[in-house]
């Protein structure tokens, strides 16, 4: 798809105690011997493809496979149908998405590695249609070329450098804290003392929360017992955006005057940015009443945008709102995988447990340094990254030069589909990839998957901003409630699958029994 | 008055930056290495007292301060030599000290190593091979800079990122060989030889 969003979940990555072995070793080695080999095709003076010889998916063909195949609500899986049907390369040419699409893990990485200075992610046209129609200015997703590399330089210090995201390990447990508190009370109102009913809703708030306290530096209130108006109003803009947001792309311009659609996701967008721009105007106020008292300003991320004189205002704004939206969704889905995951593994989960309270004796709250020596919790959130990866499909727009990939030449302002789904299921890259199997991760010695394979942040400079964030948020998150609770799946519910609303999300209200543990155990 | 707010912060942060930059760009004594005492003095003064309010400047700032010229007395305890091999072979000798980071380091001298997210741990560019009797001294990798690492074209079992190598006393002698590619090697053509 030409849409395409920003990455914010993530894993924690930490200290790994043990030294690589030889296997692993080997296996570094033979991943550089294969990008030789790549090379070596391009010096056999092969006569090169063109776009021309690609299989060609239309509207219709597009149209028919999503409404009479069945993939409108599960476009990811269409990913998988259309790899068999058309191979790894193709090219699509169906209303407003346009592009080759790349479902190889092979073709994923010679194409990333031939990223530009300032690479492009492509036309963002759904999101800065928004942007022009309200004179907001574009952000980290939406801005491209120098202003963007701009951009990002500032709005890396604090966020992406690992020594400052350890900085928010005490704001991000605080929030957590208030979850569970949260937690406590939800499974106290139900039937049987120790279920949480529509778990998406509960970390959904958790996520906003957290995110909201980094950014806005103030707590929005999503973890009360009633939230307050505006934030539920926040909360509501933010999910009609997604769902409207494939109607827009699908759908030709001209349809926009006659049905509905269109302007849903205008509404949605209006939601969004007017939430941001009042969090900002207050921590604006706020500063500004400390000046006048001769009081230091401190801070943290917010307070440092603000004061650093890089960003206008009009750009905080862009900037702050965009990165909000993107830390919501895609953190709180990859909490409930991994929560559902978990609940259906017990081996697992038991395992998780043990390696928990073997770094956190007592009744101890985890530090972001303590998460970054649990290797199997770090690699829980990897897997179910990789098997619903957050946002399935990116996007890449070659802007200044033709390009070769595979056996096919492209011309300059070319735009490439990046098809993660299909990648991270890929059985060649991931043997049985339809099972949870966390322990593919750990560097034990073992022989580890095509690294390309799964990259739920993006690769190079272009990766999300947030994922230093998302990381501690999840890490620390299910380090604490794994301490105090056994998941186990609610058997009313039966199987969840996932559904595309840009974002990977479950297709049914998932509830879990946070089932106590006994003190003793820990 | 909530612009005003901004725009008098902005001004503060720039009255401070304003104070730095001079120094680090234009003087200079300091990047020909011949200084006075005064000069030597009144560079680390400008750098020191900033840098502790600065935060966003702390890296920077100590990459730079580090640099600056001691007294012979204690100049010789904390120098580490380390020789940077470019993408043509080329041997560059580099006279560091201790707490110099090889990326920044590499930028100092002019040395062709990339560090395209700025030390945030997002790339692999700024990739290096480390001699192998100097590899076991660096501290493991954390598993992100192991993340990074797989991601690097022509890994090898001596890998590591130069933005997260921190010289100390016993790297001294320490080799440090550029890939003969980083990000573009498919765009440059170039064929690296096999191992």
């Amino acid at each position: 798809m030409a849409v395409s969003f920003a990455l914010s979940s993530a894993e924690r990555l930490g200290w790994c105690f043990l030294r690589p072995t030889t296997a692993a070793t080997g296996f570094r080695r033979a991943a550089g011997n294969s990008a030789a080999a790549s090379v070596s095709v391009q010096d056999g003076h092969r006569k090169l493809k063109t776009e021309a010889d690609l299989p060609e998916i239309k509207i219709f063909t597009m149209l028919y496979q999503m409404l009479f195949k069945g993939y409108l609500n599960s476009v990811h899986e269409l990913q998988l149908y259309q790899k068999q049907v058309y191979g790894p390369l193709w090219k699509i040419n169906a209303g407003n998405l346009q592009g080759i699409s790349i479902t190889s893990v092979e073709l994923l990485e010679e194409l990333l590695r031939k990223d530009e200075k300032y690479p492009c992610r492509g036309y963002m046209t759904l999101w800065t249609e928004h942007r022009d129609l309200r004179g907001i200015s574009y952000g980290p997703f939406t801005e491209e070329g120098e202003k963007w590399y701009k951009l990002r330089a500032v709005l890396n210090k604090r966020m992406l450098h690992p020594k400052d995201s350890l900085q928010y390990g005490d704001v991000v447990n605080a929030v957590i804290t208030d979850f569970i508190k949260r937690i406590y009370y939800l499974r106290e109102m139900s039937p049987t003392g120790d279920l949480v009913s529509n778990l998406t809703n509960e970390l959904y708030r958790f996520s906003l929360e957290g995110i909201a306290s980094i950014l806005f530096e103030t707590r929005i209130g999503c973890l009360e017992k009633e939230i307050p108006a505006e934030t539920q109003e926040f909360i509501n803009s933010i999910a009609q955006m997604f769902t409207y947001n494939m109607h827009v792309a699908l759908l030709p311009n001209w349809t926009r005057n006659y049905l509905p659609f269109w302007q849903k996701y205008i509404d949605g967008w209006d939601g969004i940015f007017k939430f941001g721009t009042k969090m900002i105007n207050l921590k604006m106020e706020a500063i500004q009443t400390r000046l006048d008292t001769n009081q230091e300003v401190a801070g943290e991320y917010l307070t440092y945008l603000l004061s650093s004189g890089k960003m206008s205002c009009k750009d905080v704004y862009g900037s702050v709102s965009e990165v909000l939206l993107a830390g919501v969704d895609t953190t709180s889905n990859t909490m409930l995988w991994a929560l559902y995951l978990l609940s259906k593994d017990p081996a697992a989960q038991e395992t998780l447990h043990q390696e928990v309270t073997k770094v956190l004796k007592g009744d101890r709250i985890p530090t972001a340094e303590e998460v970054n020596s649990m290797p199997f919790l770090k690699a829980v959130i990897k897997e179910t990254l990789r098997l619903y990866p957050v946002v399935p499909v990116n996007s890449r727009l070659i802007a200044e030069s033709e390009v070769i990939i595979g056996e096919y030449l492209f011309p300059k302002k070319t735009t490439f589909n990046l098809f993660h789904y299909a990648i991270s299921h890929d059985e060649k890259v991931f043997p049985e990839p339809q099972k949870f199997k966390p322990e593919r991760w750990l560097r034990d010695g073992r022989t580890r998957p095509n690294p390309f394979g799964s990259i739920p942040f993006g690769f190079g400079v272009r990766a999300c901003v947030g994922r230093r964030i998302a990381e501690l948020e999840m890490h620390l998150a299910l380090a604490r409630l794994i301490k105090l609770f056994e998941m186990r799946p609610d058997p009313t519910v039966g199987e969840v699958k996932a559904n595309f609303r840009s974002v990977l999300v479950p297709n049914k209200k998932v509830n879990l029994h946070f089932v106590e543990r006994q003190k003793t155990e820990t | 008055m909530a612009a005003a707010a901004a725009v008098r912060a902005g001004v503060n942060f720039t009255q401070r930056l304003n104070r730095i930059s001079p120094v680090c760009r234009v003087c200079p004594l300091l990047r020909l290495n011949r200084c006075t005492g005064a000069a030597v003095r009144r560079a680390v003064d400008g750098f020191s007292a900033p840098s502790r309010r600065l935060r966003t400047s702390i890296g920077v700032c100590q990459s730079e301060d580090s640099s600056a010229p001691e007294e012979d007395a204690h100049a010789q305890e904390h120098i580490v030599n380390v020789v940077y091999i470019d993408r043509s072979g080329r041997r560059i000798p580099v006279q560091a000290r201790v707490g110099d980071n090889v990326l920044y380091l590499a930028h100092k001298h002019g040395i062709d190593l990339e560090g395209a997210c700025e030390a945030s741990l997002a790339c692999s560019t700024c990739h290096v091979y480390v001699s192998s009797g100097h590899y076991d001294r660096l501290p493991e990798p954390e598993e992100r800079e192991d993340d990074m690492l797989d991601m690097a074209p022509l890994l090898q079992e001596n890998s590591r990122l130069g933005c997260q190598i921190i010289l100390t006393p016993e790297l001294d002698g320490m080799e440090l060989t550029l890939p003969k590619v980083t990000r573009n090697f498919y765009v440059d053509g170039h064929v690296p030889k096999p191992h």
